[in-house]
C-alpha cells in the first residue's frame, strides 16, 4: 500500500479508518447502508463533479482532533475531504434531515412528476430521493418551468423539464467522449442543456449521458415507450467489441433485447463505459455472449416480480395441477381472439420509435 | 503628531481627495497632484513582506462587501517556487445600489492602477487583471488607457523604476452577470467558463486563475492601498473606529436631496449622513424616512426607528461594528456601501419583490436551493405585492429563505435570503396588511406606520 496517513472519521457514531484525502461521502458509503448520503450530482467517475444538488449535505460537529470546533454551515460531503478524528452527522442529525427535504422540495419544485410516462420511472435516484427523504406534498402552487424542445439527435432524448442541472452529462461528454457539443445554456432557473445551435449528440460514448443521468431528462430513444424497466429482466452480457471493454447490461423480456445499458454499482454508478455501438445498435441476443442475470438490489422495483428474495432462488413449483386432481388450468379466453394490438408476430423492441396503434393495423389494410 | 491630528480632523479623504481637480483623469495632473508617490515609495524603499504588514497593520477590511481585513488575505497566498502568482481587481460591482467602484475608475482612475503596481509588487504578481461589469462598457477605455499612460511613464511594462519589478496590468470585460463578483466565479469568467462559483476549498490564495494561487480585491480596497502605503499603516488606522478604519466610499441613492458617493470616515452617525447638507442633505418633499439598506441590496433592510438607534438606545454609527450591532435580529450590515433610502411612501412589499427578482434573474443555477428557491420567493413575493397573497405565504417566505441561506456554495444564496428575511422581520405587519387589505393595497401604499417610533429600551 501506499504511504498514505490513514485517519479516523466518526460518521452517525460508527467509526472507520480511511486514507487520508477521502471524502466523507466515501467514507460513509465505506460504511454503507442509511448512512452513506445521497448524492444526485456526484459521480465518482468523473472528475469536478459534485457539490452542486447539496443533497449530501451533512453536519461536521468536530472538525479534527488537531481543530475540534464545527464546521459552521453543513458541507457538501460529496466535496469534503475527512480529517483526522474528524465527527460527522448524517441521519443523526435533525438539521441535516431537515435541509435535505428542503432539498428535495427544492429539486422537485419544477419537475413534472410525469413519472408514469417517464422511461427513467423504476431507476431514478429523484424517485428514490423522494421516497426516503421527501415531504408527502408540495407547497409551491404555480406553474411549472417549461422550455422549448430541442431535438439532440437519433440516439438521445432530452427532456428539459425533468432535468435538475446536475452537471453530470457535461463533465461526461468533456472526459469520456471525444468533443462535447452540449452544455448549459443561461443561467438560474431558466437555465438548460441544450446544443448551440441544435446539433445532434453523436460522438463515440456520448450514449452514456444517459447512464449518469440521474431523472429522466436524457433516455434512449431507440427504449423510448418500449417497455417499463420492471418488466425487464437484465442480464450481464459481453461482446468482442473493438472500441470499449464490451461489458454491458442487456435489458431482456423474453428474447427480446428491449435495451442496453452499461453495468451499474451498488450506487447507481457506471462500472465501464460502453460505446455508441454497443448500447444503439446490438439488439439481438445473437449479438451477445450472457452471462448470467444481473444482481439487482431486493429493494429495487426492478427486481419485482423476477426474483423472490434474492438472485438464484428457485421459483416456486406449480401447485395448481397437484391441488386440482391433475387437472389442467384451462384457458378461457385467448386475449389475442379478440384484441388486435400486442400480437406475438410483432416484436415490440424492433418497431422502429416508440409502439403506436398503426403499428398494429398491417392486417388492415 | 500634530500633523496627523490635522489629517484626522481635516482631511477625512482620502480617496477622493483629489477628486474635483480639473483633468486628474490624466497622468500629468495626477502626477502633478502627489500621484504615483506610493508606487515609488514601495518599490525603491521596502520588500513585499513590508508592505504586506504595512496593510495588515492599516486594519484595511475588504471594501467589496464581506470586510474581510486585506492584509491577511494577502498573507495567505501561498507561495510554490515557479509557479506565476496573480492579483486580480474585482471591478464587477454589481449590488444593485452600489456605485462606487465606477465613480473611482470614471474619476480617478490612476488611483487604481497606483494601487494596483503597489499590491502586484506586495503579491509577486506580473499579470494583474482587472475584471469589469460588461454593464460598465465605457470604463475598460478610460482604464486602459490610463494604462497605457503609466505604461508609457515607466510605472508599468518591465522593470518598473529599474528595479527589476515587471507588471503588466489587463482589463477583462465580463459579459454582464452579478454573480461574477463572486470570486471564484470571477476567476472562472476570467478563465473564459461560465461563471460558475467554485466549491471552497481550495481557497484562490491557493488554486485560483488557472490554478495559480490568486488575490481578488475590490477596487476600492486597492485603491485604498495608495494613502496606506503613503502615509503608513498606522496614521491609515488612526483613521476611524475600532475595526473600521480608514475612510469608506458610501454611495447613497434613494429618497434622498443629494444622491451620489461620498467619503466618509466611519466616525459620522447615520442620521447625521442621511440629514446633513454635506452628504445626503435629508429627504426630498418633506417626507419621512421609513427604512434603509445600509450596505446594498444584500444586507438586511432595517426600519427607520432601528437604524438610527440601535437596540440598545444608543447612536447609530456609520462603520462595521455599529451597522451590524444587534446582529440580524435588529442590526443590518456594511457590506459594499451602497445606502439606498427609502421615504414613507415606498412599500416595503414590493421593495423585497424587485429584490427578490432581481436574485432570481441573477442566480447561476448551478446548486439547488438557490436556483429553484430564489424563483420560488419571487412568484410567492408578487402573489402578496399584487394582493393574491395568503397570511401562510408570509411563514412560506421565512421557510424558504431559511432553507436557502446557508445551503448554497457561494454566498448569493445567502444574499437572497437576508433582504426577504429582515423584510418580514421588521415589516410582517405590512406583509400582513397586504393580504387582509388586499383590494386597498392596490391603490395605497402601507405609509410610515410605527416603523419611526422610539424602540422600548428595557433598562
Amino acid at each position: 500500500m501506499s504511504d498514505t496517513p490513514l485517519f479516523k472519521v466518526t460518521i452517525d457514531n460508527i467509526t472507520i479508518e480511511v486514507p487520508a484525502g477521502t471524502t466523507i461521502l466515501h467514507a460513509a458509503r465505506k460504511i454503507g447502508g442509511d448512512v452513506a448520503p445521497p448524492a444526485m450530482c456526484y459521480y465518482s467517475k468523473l472528475e469536478g463533479s459534485g457539490g452542486k444538488c447539496r443533497t449530501c449535505l451533512v453536519e461536521v460537529s468536530k472538525g479534527s482532533e488537531k481543530d475540534p470546533r464545527p464546521m459552521p454551515k453543513l458541507v457538501a460531503s460529496c466535496r469534503t475531504t475527512v480529517m483526522d478524528g474528524m465527527e460527522v452527522k448524517n441521519i443523526t442529525s435533525p438539521k441535516v434531515v431537515d435541509a435535505r427535504a428542503s432539498i428535495v422540495e427544492f429539486l422537485l419544485l419544477n419537475h413534472p412528476l410525469d413519472c408514469p410516462i417517464c422511461d427513467q420511472a423504476g431507476e431514478c435516484h429523484l424517485q428514490d430521493l423522494s421516497y426516503e427523504h421527501g415531504k408527502d406534498g408540495t407547497r409551491y402552487e404555480f406553474q411549472r418551468r417549461t422550455f422549448k424542445k430541442h431535438d439532440i439527435g437519433k440516439y438521445i432524448q432530452l427532456h428539459m423539464t425533468r432535468c435538475i442541472l446536475c452537471y453530470r452529462c457535461v463533465y461526461t461528454a468533456d472526459q469520456i467522449s471525444d468533443k462535447r457539443s452540449h452544455g448549459i445554456l443561461d443561467r438560474g432557473d431558466h437555465s438548460e442543456i441544450a446544443t448551440f445551435i441544435e446539433k445532434s449528440l453523436d460522438n463515440d460514448f456520448i450514449g452514456n449521458v444517459i447512464d449518469v443521468c440521474p431523472v429522466g431528462a436524457l433516455t434512449d430513444k431507440t427504449f423510448r415507450f418500449k417497455n417499463r424497466v420492471w418488466f425487464l429482466k437484465p442480464m450481464d452480457a459481453h461482446r468482442d467489441c473493438p472500441t470499449c471493454s464490451g461489458k454491458v447490461t442487456l435489458w431482456n423480456r423474453g428474447d427480446e433485447v428491449y435495451r442496453v445499458t452499461a453495468r451499474k454499482d451498488e450506487w447507481g454508478e457506471v462500472e465501464e463505459w460502453i460505446c455508441n455501438d454497443c448500447r444503439f445498435e446490438k439488439k439481438k441476443t445473437s449479438n451477445w455472449v450472457i452471462e448470467g442475470p444481473r444482481l439487482i438490489d431486493r429493494h429495487s422495483v426492478i427486481a419485482q416480480g423476477h426474483y423472490a428474495g434474492k438472485i438464484g432462488l428457485t421459483k416456486p413449483t406449480e401447485t395448481f395441477s397437484a391441488v386440482h386432481h391433475g387437472r389442467q388450468p384451462k384457458l378461457l379466453m385467448d386475449i389475442h381472439s379478440v384484441s388486435e394490438v400486442n400480437q406475438t408476430n410483432i416484436d415490440l423492441s424492433s418497431i422502429n420509435g416508440p409502439a403506436h396503434s398503426n403499428n398494429f393495423n398491417v392486417n388492415k389494410y | 503628531m500634530a500633523k496627523a491630528l490635522q489629517w484626522i480632523k481635516m482631511g477625512r479623504k482620502l480617496l477622493l481627495e483629489k477628486a474635483h481637480v480639473e483633468g486628474i483623469r490624466y497622468y500629468d495632473v495626477y502626477r502633478r497632484e502627489g500621484g504615483y508617490r506610493s508606487v515609488e515609495k514601495a518599490l525603491k524603499t521596502m520588500t513585499q513582506e513590508e508592505i504586506v504588514e504595512e496593510v495588515k497593520k492599516s486594519g484595511l477590511r475588504g471594501r467589496g462587501g464581506a470586510g474581510f481585513p486585506a492584509g491577511m488575505k494577502w498573507s495567505f497566498i501561498a507561495k510554490p517556487e515557479g509557479v506565476p502568482r496573480h492579483l486580480v481587481c474585482n471591478a464587477d460591482e454589481s449590488e444593485p445600489g452600489t456605485f462606487k467602484d465606477r465613480y473611482l475608475m470614471e474619476f480617478i482612475p490612476h488611483l487604481l492602477i497606483e494601487g494596483l503596481i503597489v499590491a502586484s509588487y506586495a503579491l509577486g504578481s506580473n499579470a494583474t487583471y482587472i475584471y469589469i461589469r460588461g454593464e460598465y462598457a465605457w470604463i475598460p477605455d478610460i482604464l486602459e488607457q490610463t494604462i497605457a499612460e503609466a505604461k508609457a511613464n515607466g510605472f508599468l511594462g518591465k522593470n518598473i523604476l529599474g528595479t527589476g519589478f515587471d507588471c503588466e496590468i489587463y482589463v477583462q470585460r465580463g459579459a454582464g452577470a452579478y454573480i461574477c463578483g463572486e470570486e471564484t466565479a470571477l476567476i472562472e469568467s476570467l478563465e473564459g467558463k461560465r461563471g460558475n462559483p467554485r466549491i471552497k476549498p481550495p481557497f484562490p490564495a491557493i488554486k485560483g486563475a488557472w490554478g495559480r494561487p490568486t488575490v481578488v480585491n475590490n477596487v476600492e480596497t486597492l485603491a485604498a492601498v495608495v494613502p496606506i502605503i503613503n502615509e503608513g499603516g498606522e496614521e491609515y488606522a488612526k483613521i476611524g473606529v475600532g475595526k473600521s478604519t480608514g475612510t469608506k466610499l458610501i454611495s447613497a441613492c434613494g429618497n434622498i436631496n443629494k444622491p451620489g458617493v461620498y467619503e466618509i470616515d466611519m466616525t459620522i452617525s447615520v442620521e447625521e449622513f442621511i440629514y446633513s447638507d454635506e452628504y445626503c442633505g435629508g429627504i426630498p418633499n418633506g417626507k419621512r424616512l421609513k427604512a434603509c439598506i445600509p450596505g446594498g441590496s444584500s444586507v438586511p433592510i432595517l426600519p427607520a426607528n432601528l437604524l438610527l438607534k440601535t437596540a440598545k438606545g444608543e447612536t447609530r454609527y456609520m462603520n462595521y461594528e455599529s451597522l451590524s450591532d444587534g446582529g440580524f435580529a435588529t442590526g443590518s450590515m456594511m457590506g459594499s456601501g451602497g445606502f439606498i433610502v427609502l421615504d414613507e411612501d415606498q412599500c416595503v412589499v414590493r421593495n423585497t419583490y424587485s429584490l427578490a427578482r432581481f436574485y432570481r434573474h441573477e442566480s447561476c443555477g448551478q446548486c439547488s436551493p438557490c436556483r429553484e428557491g430564489t424563483g420560488w420567493m419571487e412568484k410567492v413575493l408578487l402573489r402578496l405585492e399584487k394582493g393574491e397573497g395568503k397570511l401562510s405565504d408570509i411563514d412560506l417566505l421565512w421557510d424558504i429563505q431559511s432553507k436557502i441561506e446557508g445551503n448554497t456554495i457561494c454566498p448569493l444564496g445567502d444574499a437572497a435570503s437576508w433582504p426577504v428575511a429582515a423584510a418580514i422581520r421588521h415589516f410582517r405587519d405590512e406583509f400582513e396588511w397586504h393580504v387582509t387589505h388586499a383590494a386597498e393595497a392596490q391603490t395605497r401604499n402601507y405609509g410610515l406606520a410605527h416603523y419611526a417610533d422610539p424602540i422600548h429600551v428595557p433598562a
